[in-house]
């Protein structure tokens, strides 16, 4: 272990550490550099421990956020927040972490520990594509039923006056029968829409269906 | 203009009766009823048919006879949105006087034809060509039937929001 931080004889912290499955960074508080990180967090970043000991933590875990750490400078004593980690490859990973400040050996520590939040936010994602699927569906399939439905009555009401020649009630028909096609091409067009993964849903469509 | 469904067809009428009252022409672009239709239904409430023209995107869609008339335009399918901008701006030009109105009937049905960000781009597209022109548009809209979407953009875009429904029975009818 480099850096000033020495608990390496502490044997259930070091268990601890170890096996949790949640990735964990011990920082400086001063410097904002990385002390100790646990394996899981290794893992989730996709680096080896000699890569990320010693280097300051917003390259790795803050990213953008110089200068606004949620302890040191905005002077939060513990924060939970959603953000993201930069895994070795540049990819953003979504986490959700806790910052809590700790001491130790009468020097100050900033403790991170983050869990790898990809799945919730998929399925989140899915969660917005379904409802703009909903959405949609009802104006594009819904909606024209029932005026398709009304229609097909008019033409009915139509052939019992008797004024209409049997071109212009075929038409009609046809046109009906069309638009019902349509509509089950549209279905199965909303259906496949609905199965596809989505990835980036833009924040104001998220905000817009969600009604936030 | 915001109807139930079951009065989509008596705001259609009302609107054309009523443009033709203030003397503005009407050019309906239809994505719902042929022409010859339209005709009889307009004739049976006495609305003289050579005060209105249209832009039929559903005779031709139906296997009809599409042939040319000069009060009627018509394009091949509903989803053909290229055809019926061009139309559009076409049928306003060769309509006399200077007194004219689109009356789109409707845009939940539409819908049905294209997908709602299209349709949203359309509308767009054909609001702000009326706007140039300095022609009124009039968009029929079955009640709750448009995606939010559509409806906010449009409630950008246009002027004002009509409920069919909350005018009183006499103003309807007229």
């Amino acid at each position: 272990m480099t850096g000033v931080l020495d608990i390496s004889g502490d044997h259930l912290f070091d268990a601890v550490f170890h096996a949790i499955q949640t990735g964990i960074f011990i920082l400086d508080y001063q410097t904002h550099t990385i002390v100790d990180i646990n394996p899981l967090a290794l893992k989730i970043l996709g680096y080896k421990k000699e890569e990320v000991v010693g280097k300051v933590c917003h390259e790795f875990i803050c990213p953008s956020k110089v200068g606004s750490c949620p302890i040191t400078d905005l002077h939060k004593t513990i924060d939970n927040s959603e953000k993201e980690v930069i895994h070795a490859t540049g990819k953003r990973i979504p986490v959700l972490k806790t910052q809590v400040t700790v001491k130790i050996q009468d020097r100050d520590y900033i403790i991170e520990s983050f869990t790898d939040f990809s799945d919730h936010m998929k399925a989140e994602n899915q969660k917005v594509v379904l409802i703009g699927v909903l959405t949609d569906a009802m104006s594009r399939i819904c909606r024209p039923l029932e005026l398709t439905r009304m229609n097909l009555q008019i033409v009915a009401d139509q052939i019992k006056t008797g004024e209409f020649d049997p071109e212009e009630i075929r038409m009609e028909l046809q046109i009906q029968a069309n638009n019902i096609d349509q509509m089950i091409k549209n279905l199965e067009e909303l259906n496949a829409s609905a199965l596809k993964e989505q990835t980036e849903i833009p924040p104001e469509f998220r905000e817009f269906l969600l009604r936030k | 203009m915001l109807s139930l469904p079951e009065h989509v067809n008596t705001m259609n009428v009302s609107v054309i009766k009523k443009s033709l009252a203030s003397g503005c022409i009407p050019v309906i672009v239809s994505v719902n009823m042929p022409y010859k239709i339209l005709a009889r239904v307009y004739g049976r409430e006495g609305i003289d048919p050579a005060m209105w023209y249209v832009i039929d995107a559903v005779t031709n869609y139906s296997g009809g006879d599409t042939t040319p008339n000069p009060h009627v335009r018509f394009i091949t399918t509903p989803s053909n949105l290229t055809d019926m901008g061009i139309a559009i701006t076409e049928m306003l030009k060769v309509i006399p006087g200077t007194e004219k109105c689109i009356v789109f009937d409707s845009v939940s049905m539409l819908l049905i034809h294209t997908p709602t960000v299209t349709a949203s781009k359309f509308l767009h597209f054909v609001i702000n060509k009326l706007k140039i022109l300095d022609v009124a548009g009039i968009f029929l809209c079955v009640e709750k039937g448009l995606d939010p979407v559509v409806l906010s953009q449009m409630t950008a875009f246009v002027d004002k929001i009509v409920d069919f429904e909350s005018m009183d029975k006499t103003a309807r009818e007229k």
